[in-house]
């Protein structure tokens, strides 16, 4: 070789030909096997990305057994059936931490003439937070203007459902809970676990 | 089919590039000795791969490094897989770095034209191993935490420049959160880069010059690229990945216990692949040069050599120098690992080591899976208060001068004095003063103080000084000479459930939850021996509540071996309730805070976390 740094395919003899079954096996064992190899990396990745989905985990804790915590006093409540926000106080669960007594939702409290009804306070819309308006006796959602009677029925039809309602326990005074949220943006209420 | 490729031919140009990059001629024929380039790539996949997804669920603060690594192994769907494989592979990495480069020497593929390539080569070395070290610190675990504290002080040796270099590597003059987000953005994102770049410089310079034939083989029959030498490495592929699966199903990636910059890790080794280094440094004569000296200018020298091989190799005898020099750097760092792995092995303190740093990641995991998860302010904090893990350590510092516990000094290490050097070194035991609290308020322990008071007592016979007295009269008391007196009755047959009965009314006295159940009736018919002094065969020459009833004077047993009882004892063993004028033990009173004689007594009375599966054994 004269000149060292010329490219050495260019004097290399042209390649001969091999008889074509025997490239076609070594094509498709390349393919195979490359593939396989490419493969079982990428599969445990997407297997381990798709963790949410595999494993079920719960977000709290605290709750009694049947779901309930405990929200107000009865005695907090106006008679008069005036909506009022209250916190849910319970242990949040968040990936390997646990935050204790954390405020892991709010919720609309109602009491009329002694029967107490409770709503999530998060859009079935698109999961903001409802506001009530007191100007106007209804509930109303800053994002994108859904509106909601104080029943919790829709009176527009930015909304798919009404507020999600939540059940209700009175026991000696203290009103409990069973907080649950619901899948947003479809008309049926789909609960969130 | 074909008028839709033929149709993203044309607008893309595909069928050229692959053209350009399958049909590639190798003269003299495929060979397996050209796999270890495409190997390193294909490994470096599977790491970006593996990467991007655990960069997906990494956090990286000092508070949460640690939990997320952990959580991600240990509690994530496949997050032992996706991890054990990015941890394997990266020590695979090493070796197939070292058989390319041993393949490129041997083969003279470093001479012109191929130098610039070479150096290529030897930029991505450097780049993988900063990709090793910045990565090894991420889980934020001792061994991790204590191994990198190494590398970047000795970057701050560095003449001129070094406490700089070691301030912003840090991002702070002590590693904290900044530390990590700094390693993490060189692992994952400016390291990773380079190395791309580089790679493609790599191969495309590769392609110019083509593989460097053997001369044997010049004459064989030339073949291309695809799919012949695509299929050798694809099988050398496979294997290096069923290889990297077998360590990740048999042996897993280690996460040792989350790291604690106030407590030294007692077994700190780097990574094998930088053991020969380790050792190395370890030298007298190298460290008598300075630190700067074996860690920054020798292996500079080395890959300075290395830098100008191929210059060396135009000589007559360059080549051959070249190839004796890269088996000689082999050997020497074979030899030094293998030092390194001898020694340790020998080193019975290292090897206590090693277990108490397995026990810990063990007692970080299982305290991290208990329902509360991990504090917010880390796991850290839960081993800092766990008894189980610190009752050891305190009772090593505190108690093992003169105590043992199951004849080591709690946390497993032996306690001996060493003397002379290398073969003539010897080591010997030291004896305890005091007896053996392995067995400290179990059936067990009172069975023996009830039969083998003297065995049990007889390192008092190794007090010195003021205490020789002291220990003498102990083991010629009334106590003593009552077991003396009483052994053959409490051993006879006949009499086994009255000991029995002793030993369950003492073990009552404790309290402890981790000796339950007690057995109540048997500990009355305890009590009953404990007041009366009468056997099944025969009596005790005197009852032990003769002596040990309150103002009889000796020790009372009201709540013996309790925490509270043992609270009072350690902080006063010389009390009137105790051992009186009696007592040679020092008085604790003021030498440990309320904290850590808390965890102490909690752990030697056996109150600490279990785990279910613990339990049921």
């Amino acid at each position: 070789m004269t000149d060292p740094a010329a490219p050495d395919a260019t004097s290399a003899p042209p390649p001969k030909h091999d008889p074509p079954r025997r490239n076609f096996f070594a094509e498709v064992a390349s393919v195979l096997i490359g593939g396989l190899v490419g493969l079982v990396p990428l599969a445990a990745g997407i297997a381990f990305f798709m963790d949410p989905l595999l494993r079920k985990r719960s977000s709290m804790r605290g709750q009694t057994e049947d779901g309930y915590l405990p929200v107000a006093k009865l005695s907090d409540l106006p008679t008069d059936g005036t909506p009022l926000r209250f916190s849910i106080i319970a242990d949040k669960i968040d990936a390997w931490n646990l935050f204790k007594q954390q405020t892991i939702g709010t919720v609309y409290l109602r009491n009329i003439a002694g029967n107490v009804i409770a709503f999530n306070d998060v859009c079935p819309h698109l999961g903001c937070k409802i506001d009530y308006k007191s100007s106007n006796k209804s509930f109303f959602c800053p994002c994108h203007a859904s509106a909601f009677a104080l029943d919790g029925k829709k009176t527009n039809p930015i909304p798919p459902r009404d507020m999600d309602g939540l059940t209700v326990r009175v026991t000696d005074g203290e009103v409990w809970v069973k907080y649950q949220n619901f899948k947003r943006g479809c008309a049926e209420q789909i609960a969130l676990q | 089919m074909n008028a839709l490729l033929n149709w993203l031919d044309n607008r893309t140009g595909y069928k050229h590039l692959m053209q350009e990059a399958l049909y590639e001629p190798i003269p003299g024929g495929a060979r397996w000795r050209y796999v270890w380039g495409s190997t390193l790539t294909f490994v470096f996949s599977v790491q970006v791969i593996t990467g991007f997804f655990l960069w997906s669920a990494y956090s990286p603060s000092t508070q949460s490094a640690w939990e997320s690594v952990n959580y991600i192994q240990n509690e994530m769907a496949y997050g032992w897989l996706v991890r054990g494989i990015h941890h394997f592979a990266a020590q695979a990495m090493m070796i197939l770095l070292a058989l390319h480069f041993f393949q490129v020497i041997i083969d003279g593929a470093y001479k012109a034209p191929r130098e610039i390539n070479f150096w290529m080569g030897l930029v991505l070395l450097q780049i993988v191993l900063g990709l090793s070290l910045t990565g090894y610190l991420l889980p934020w675990d001792q061994k991790g935490y204590y191994a990198t504290q190494v590398a970047t002080n000795i970057a701050g040796v560095t003449p001129v420049i070094g406490s700089q270099i070691q301030q912003i590597a840090q991002g702070g003059s002590t590693y904290g959160h900044q530390t990590l987000t700094r390693f993490f953005a060189l692992h994952a994102g400016v390291l990773p880069t380079l190395l791309v770049v580089f790679l493609a410089i790599h191969i495309a310079v590769f392609r110019r010059h083509g593989i460097t034939v053997p001369k044997h083989a010049m004459d064989k029959p030339a073949a291309m690229f695809w799919p012949d030498q695509v299929l050798k490495d694809a099988i050398a592929c496979l294997a290096v990945l069923a290889t990297i699966l077998f360590f990740v199903v048999y042996k897993g990636a280690e996460l040792s216990s989350p790291a604690d910059p106030a407590e030294a890790y007692s077994a700190p080794r780097p990574e094998w692949y930088f053991l020969f280094l380790f050792r190395f440094l370890k030298f007298e004569e190298i460290d008598k040069l300075g630190l700067a000296f074996g860690a920054i200018y020798i292996p500079g020298m080395v890959f300075t050599i290395i830098a100008l091989m191929p210059f060396i190799g135009k000589w007559k005898l360059g080549h051959r120098f070249n190839v004796a020099f890269s088996f000689g750097l082999l050997l020497g760092a074979a030899y030094l690992t293998g030092l390194a792995i001898i020694e340790d092995q020998a080193d019975p303190d290292y090897r206590a080591a090693v277990a108490e740093a397995h026990r810990d990641s063990q007692r970080a995991v299982e305290l991290t899976r208990r329902e509360e998860g991990a504090p917010p302010q880390g796991a850290l904090a839960l081993l800092k208060t766990d008894p189980l893990t610190q009752g050891p350590r305190l009772f090593a510092r505190h108690c093992s001068s003169c105590h043992r516990y199951d004849g080591h000094d709690g946390t497993g290490r032996l306690i001996i004095v060493t003397e002379g050097e290398g073969e003539h070194k010897t080591t010997t035991p030291v004896p305890p003063q005091a007896p053996d609290l392995g067995k400290f308020g179990t059936r067990d322990w009172a069975k023996e103080v009830l039969v083998n008071y003297h065995e049990l007592f007889a390192p008092l016979k190794n007090l010195t000084l003021e205490n020789k007295n002291i220990g003498e009269r102990f083991l010629a008391g009334d106590m003593a000479n009552w077991v003396t007196e009483n052994k053959a009755a409490l051993t006879d047959p006949a009499n086994a459930d009255d000991l029995k009965a002793l030993a369950e009314f003492l073990v009552q006295q404790t309290g402890r939850k981790d000796l339950e159940p007690v057995d109540a009736t048997l500990a009355d018919a305890g009590k009953a021996v404990f007041s009366t002094g009468k056997l099944k065969n025969g009596a005790l020459s005197s009852s032990c509540a003769d002596c040990h009833d309150p103002g009889n004077g000796a020790p009372l047993l009201v709540g013996y071996g309790s925490k509270d009882w043992l609270k009072r004892f350690v902080l006063n063993p010389g009390h009137a309730d105790f051992y009186g004028d009696n007592n040679a033990m020092v008085p604790f009173e003021g030498k440990l805070s309320d904290r850590e004689l808390q965890l102490l007594l909690d752990w030697m009375t056996g109150d600490y976390y279990r785990a279910e599966k613990a339990a049921a054994h």
